[in-house]
């Protein structure tokens, strides 16, 4: 399978489980509602009965915003005016490429989100890799039974990432950056420079993310139980299939790449009042949608490419788990059999 | 190293009263229109010959300053200023204030890097007698009296210098130029030298007015005519204070470039071989014609309209408003990335400051050389006390500023710059006006009562002073532009203009001159806005207890007083008016029997730009709040949403 039949396959396995794409939508929304339902209520509470509301409800009033920004805390510092429309993308790709501290709450829902994300991957993954319906109870058992695999694979994630942003990140960018520009005169390489150390830094960062993904993607397909066998079974895979492995991760990249650019130019920025307000926030919320499906894409279409690369073409996730009766169900059967 | 006699030989050429390479034509500057006179005093008066050592990084010179006392009193010492040695390292006042405005302590600072400005010799000519005062000079610290500071020394004479008497004073000196600091040293080729040299005090009345460098204010100078040599390598592009009168091979691989200014304070360089230079020209109906020269980063090719342009529109809003630009050439300095050099003035000549990718939309370009080159005028012509009184300089720019950025380049918008600082977005969603933006209440609310103005600048806390500086006083003029009117405020700062034009300025002085030109005593608020560190607050309250009475709260609660106007809006169209003198603490207006209210507002018109919280000048019988917020935090929504499936990557 190449890389870009594995890329149309992920999208055709996205296709087929609209529920699941609608599932991790909603599970994004209702973990993020109420933190936008508290910075609702500063916004109101700081407004109250001004004039100035009118103003902040027909367009973006910058004069407020400052006003707003210079007695805001926790929470509230995170209304900024980068937030709007395609500045939101490019603000947090710079957290994330540029190693920034979050605000404690927004810490807080992120961690959240991981370990949902990580308990439901598991489910997501096995659905996916059947690329058949399955029920409720079964992804949920899925995610049950992968979810302390995963945990154990995100311990050992965790330790890589924050060695990586906690010490390769600051000597890249702060040390080594700062000693190979501190006497540069043209921003142009100081830029040229930047650029390498991004494409250096996020080469080590996809290398990384890459195996724990298959890694991931082996547990499931290969009811692997150990984390560490998974690890070494990914990092074996990645080597044997290297190139379509790179080609469809940077196919998924370059997805994301045209997706956020189509926000970007179709984006009108800030919402205004109205009819108009409606568009603005519903394009943004169709942008979050197609956030989602490429997420989704992105492990379909990996997970179809080991699939493909295993032993035999056949090769899907674990077999569907049974649980037994519960002991209070036995022993009713028991006390009343049925027929001979 | 040029020879030390051939440093002193050309000295004494350049002393020698009608050497060959005076300039040939009279600057604009060089007699007061129609009086035969020099528009400035002229008391301080430097010839200079200035070797540069680039791999060295250092600056070998020698000065003759004769200068002339213009007090009324006799003077046993000199004082001067060697402001290079704030960097010679970290126990200086300068490095000492830099720790405690950011909150960090500088390391050690490398010999390379450290600044250092060492007298050789320090002779003093005075009435036919040469003294030799090497042995005598003393470092003094008269603010702080830190005992490791040196960027002050004093020269105590053989005999008092009179009124009116002239004393020469020839120095032979070394300076190191330093990483960048305080806007002036040299990055790789790029070499931006300012306070380099050893400069004399000013003698007032009261004695020397000779401070140590301070993080967080500039300089104070005499007027004088500079005439200054300096040598560098051949090929390397030069940009100074004056105009190039004359350059000649110093030897095979080294020029000489000969500059010269009348009626300046201050003069400021630059060198490197990678400037690209431009050249354009001010013209304008009614004021002098200016010769443009821009000494331009190869990476900004392409951005020099934009800086002509914003250099253009200073010279013709300030000469407009104010009083025309007494010189005929401006140099513009485009700096190199990094240098540090961005944003700073000296007399005819400026830093702007740029980006490689500068976006048409934002305002930093425009809004830093049009500051720089106001400076002319603020500053380089009406010379205020920067030490202690910043400012009327740097405040009166700043309002100044956003004026002619309103003129001429308004609306910009607000951006952001991301991926380490390198790529610009501009949001064509937040324009910014100059009530949004270019009088700084953003920058000024943080800090309105770390000091009062009246404060001398330098005693300031470090970390916030520019905002008493710059941005408070550009609230309190447009302020004073909204109470008086456009025309009757300009009237004040072209009378100030005029009347203080090449001299040294007080706060006192410009009050006076508001009070005469507005005809009213305004000394009320200057004690509200510069004589105190109180805010400004003004809030108000609607109270509808039942249908047919409505009371209006009016409440004063910052320690500011101001009088207010109070405006309340009727049903059917109705309007009601009422002034208040703002003093109470409180005060209630009745609206019995009238229709019913929709809003109310306190300072309707917003005359009173310091008011630090505008949202609750207003109510409205009708909020909508509620809709405002749903709003905004939607859009917010799906900046976090965004911003979980980003961080999404590591699962």
């Amino acid at each position: 399978m190449t890389a870009t039949t594995a890329f149309r396959e992920g999208m055709r396995r996205t296709n087929g489980a609209p529920v699941l794409l609608a599932g991790m939508c909603i599970l994004t929304l209702l973990l993020a509602l109420p933190l936008a339902l508290a910075l609702r209520a500063m916004l109101e509470a700081h407004l109250g009965s001004s004039l100035v509301a009118e103003q902040v409800a027909s367009r973006a009033d910058y004069q407020w915003w400052q006003e707003f920004l210079f007695q805001a805390a926790g929470l509230g510092t995170t209304f900024v005016p980068s937030i709007i429309g395609f500045g939101a993308v490019l603000r947090n790709l710079d957290a994330l490429l540029d190693n920034r501290e979050m605000a404690t709450t927004i810490a807080g829902v992120t961690t959240g989100w991981l370990l949902i994300w990580s308990f439901l991957s598991g489910g997501v993954i096995d659905r996916l890799a059947r690329s058949r319906r399955t029920r409720a109870h079964h992804f949920f058992a899925a995610a049950g039974v992968h979810f302390w695999r995963f945990l154990r694979l995100g311990i050992v994630a965790l330790l890589v990432y924050s060695f990586l942003f906690g010490w390769v990140h600051p000597w890249l960018f702060d040390d080594l950056f700062g000693r190979l520009t501190g006497d540069l005169t043209v921003e142009r390489t100081a830029l040229l420079i930047r650029l390498a150390g991004y494409v250096i830094f996020g080469a080590v960062l996809i290398f990384f993310n890459v195996v724990f993904d298959y890694a991931r993607f082996r547990i499931v397909v290969e009811d692997r139980r150990s984390a560490i066998g998974a690890i070494a079974a990914s990092w074996g895979f990645f080597r044997r299939h290297f190139a379509r492995v790179i080609a469809l991760y940077l196919l998924n990249g370059a997805a994301f790449a045209v997706l956020a650019a189509a926000y970007g130019l179709l984006s009108p920025g800030a919402p205004g009042a109205g009819v108009t307000m409606w568009i603005v926030l519903l394009l943004g919320q169709a942008y979050i949608v197609g956030r989602h499906y490429l997420k989704l894409v992105f492990y379909a279409s990996q997970t179809s490419l080991l699939q493909s690369a295993l032993a035999h073409a056949d090769y899907t996730a674990a077999p569907a788990i049974e649980w037994p009766d519960s002991p209070a169900a036995e022993s009713i059967a028991n006390a009343n059999p049925i027929g001979p | 190293m040029l020879p030390r006699v051939a440093m002193a030989i050309t000295l004494l050429a350049l002393s020698a009263p009608a050497a060959p390479q005076q300039p040939a034509a009279p600057e604009n500057t060089a007699m007061a229109a129609g009086t035969g006179q020099p528009r400035s005093p002229r008391n301080a008066n430097y010839r200079i010959l200035a070797r540069l050592d680039p791999s060295a990084r250092t600056i070998t010179g020698e000065e003759v300053i004769s200068w002339r006392n213009i007090s009324n009193r006799a003077t046993t010492t000199l004082q001067f200023h060697l402001y290079y040695n704030a960097w010679r390292d970290t126990h200086s006042t300068w490095m000492r204030e830099e720790a405690l405005a950011t909150g960090e302590s500088h390391g050690a600072i490398e010999p390379e890097d450290a600044g250092s400005i060492d007298i050789a010799e320090m002779h003093v000519t005075q009435t036919g007698n040469e003294s030799n005062l090497s042995s005598r000079l003393r470092f003094m610290a008269p603010d702080d009296g830190n005992a490791r500071d040196r960027t002050v020394v004093e020269a105590p004479l053989e005999a008092p210098v009179q009124p009116g008497e002239t004393v020469d004073i020839r120095i032979r000196w070394t300076s190191h130029v330093p990483r960048p600091f305080a806007r002036t040293g040299a990055i790789g080729n790029f070499f931006f030298i300012a306070q380099w040299f050893p400069k004399i005090g000013v003698l007032q009345d009261d004695g020397w007015n000779c401070h140590q460098f301070h993080a967080s204010t500039e300089f104070f100078a005499d007027f004088g005519t500079y005439d200054v040599q300096l040598d560098v390598p051949k090929g390397w592009m030069v940009g100074a204070t004056g105009r190039e009168m004359a350059r000649t091979e110093a030897a095979p691989d080294r020029t000489t470039h000969r500059y010269i200014q009348e009626d300046v304070h201050d003069f400021a360089w630059t060198t490197s071989p990678d400037y690209m230079e431009r050249r354009a020209r001010f013209e304008h109906a009614s004021l002098p014609a200016v010769e443009m020269r821009l000494l331009l980063q190869p990476e900004h090719a392409g951005q020099e309209a934009r800086l002509f342009a914003s250099t253009r529109a200073a010279l013709r809003y300030y000469g407009e408003w104010f009083g025309a630009y007494p010189y005929r050439q401006i140099t513009i300095v485009d700096p190199a990335w990094q240098s540090g050099a961005e944003g700073m003035e000296y007399p005819t000549l400026f830093t702007a400051g740029t980006r490689w990718l500068e976006p048409a939309g934002t305002r930093d370009l425009e809004d830093v050389t049009v500051h720089e080159a106001g400076h002319q005028f603020w500053y380089g012509i009406v010379a205020s006390n920067e030490f202690e009184h910043a400012w009327l300089d740097e405040g009166l720019n700043t309002f100044s500023t956003a004026r002619v950025l309103e003129q001429a380049f308004y609306p910009a918008y607000y951006s952001r710059r991301y991926f380490g600082g390198f790529f610009p977005l501009v949001f064509k969603d937040l324009p910014l006006t100059r009530d949004v933006d270019g009088n700084r209440m953003p920058s000024y609310r943080q800090f309105a009562e770390s000091d009062a103005q009246s404060t001398p600048s330098w005693r300031y806390w470090p970390g916030s002073g520019g905002f008493i500086t710059y941005d408070k006083t550009a609230l309190w003029l447009g302020t004073l532009e909204h109470m008086l009117g456009w025309e009757t405020l300009r009237r004040i700062l072209s009378t100030y203009y005029e009347r203080f034009a090449f001299k040294h300025p007080r706060p006192d002085d410009f009050f006076r001159i508001a009070n005469e030109v507005s005809g009213q005593d305004l000394t009320w608020f200057f004690d509200q806005v510069h004589r105190s560190s109180n805010t400004f607050d003004y809030a108000i309250e609607l109270e509808t207890p039942d249908e047919d009475a409505s009371t209006v709260v009016v409440r004063r609660l910052g320690e500011g007083v101001f009088p207010v106007d109070v405006r309340v809006r009727l049903e059917g169209g109705q309007e009601r008016r009422w002034r208040w003198d703002g003093r109470d603490r409180w005060t209630a207006f009745e609206l019995a029997g009238h229709a019913r209210p929709l809003s109310a507002e306190v300072d309707p018109e917003h005359v009173l730009l310091l008011d630090v919280n505008r949202t609750n000048n207003s109510v409205s019988a009708r909020p909508a709040a509620r809709a405002a917020a749903n709003k905004w935090s939607l859009a917010w929504l799906i900046w976090l949403q965004d911003h979980l499936l980003t961080y999404g990557f590591f699962v």
